[in-house]
């Protein structure tokens, strides 16, 4: 049993810029989830906003918060999308 | 079908083309267009920025939808990247069908589901500022 899966996150657009990076390698404990990473994240990168303003995507489809991240996985934190405003949530 | 996230101007005409055929009586396109205002304040110049590699899947899932719904029409669909002017393209959506009610339906669902599904975004540079547009919202870049 692993001890810590390795995922690769990306950030785009404000995310990006509030992150300070496009990209991060992360480790996390087995069984977290994308909820889990983006705390994590959080606590690197105090200025990212509360998790209601963003949708989780995982290796480039959009996926919900309770969603397992597996070794290797890319994570992507998106913000809302220009006309995005009826979007609905995953 | 053709789906695009490009750096390069597009060519409208250049898609309706890969959706031309001659059982197509109608072609329906859209064009968005770089505007000179945007909520009372003057706008410079937009930056687009994407998630490429989700982008151009996502683009083809709303081709896919639109075949589903309206199964006669083709779609080709491309969204430009980086600095851009007042009046350049940002996005086209070009759907043909054999008649014009169902292109016109076809193409403003394509474009309605583009804008707010495909992780695409829009910096604004405005007279009192630069700023992200997250749905209705602005927020300070």
């Amino acid at each position: 049993m692993a001890i810590a899966v390795a995922v690769s996150v990306r950030f785009f657009a404000r995310l990006r810029e509030l992150a300070g990076a496009e990209n991060a390698a992360l480790q996390v404990p087995p069984g977290s989830t994308l909820a889990d990473v983006y705390a994590a994240l959080r606590t690197k990168h105090p200025a990212l906003p509360a998790r209601d303003s963003v949708r989780g995507a995982l290796n480039q489809e959009f996926a919900g918060w309770d969603e397992h991240v597996s070794e290797g996985d890319e994570v992507a934190f998106i913000p809302p999308v220009s006309g995005g405003a009826r979007c609905a949530t995953t | 079908m053709r789906y695009d996230v490009t750096m390069d101007p597009i060519d409208a005409r250049e898609l309706e083309a890969v959706v031309s055929h001659p059982g197509a009586g109608a072609i329906c396109t859209f064009s968005g267009i770089v505007r000179d205002n945007s909520r009372g304040q003057t706008v410079t110049h937009l930056d687009y920025e994407a998630y490429a590699e989700m982008a151009v899947p996502q683009m083809r899932k709303i081709g896919q939808e639109i075949k589903d719904r309206w199964p006669e029409s083709r779609v080709a669909m491309a969204h430009r990247t980086g600095h851009l002017e007042i009046g350049q393209v940002s996005v086209v959506v070009a759907v043909s069908c054999p008649h014009r009610q169902e292109a016109f339906e076809a193409c403003k669902w394509g474009i309605d589901r583009l804008k707010e599904s495909v992780p695409i975004w829009k910096k604004e540079h405005a007279a009192d500022g630069t700023f992200w547009i997250e749905g209705d919202e602005k927020k300070p870049a």
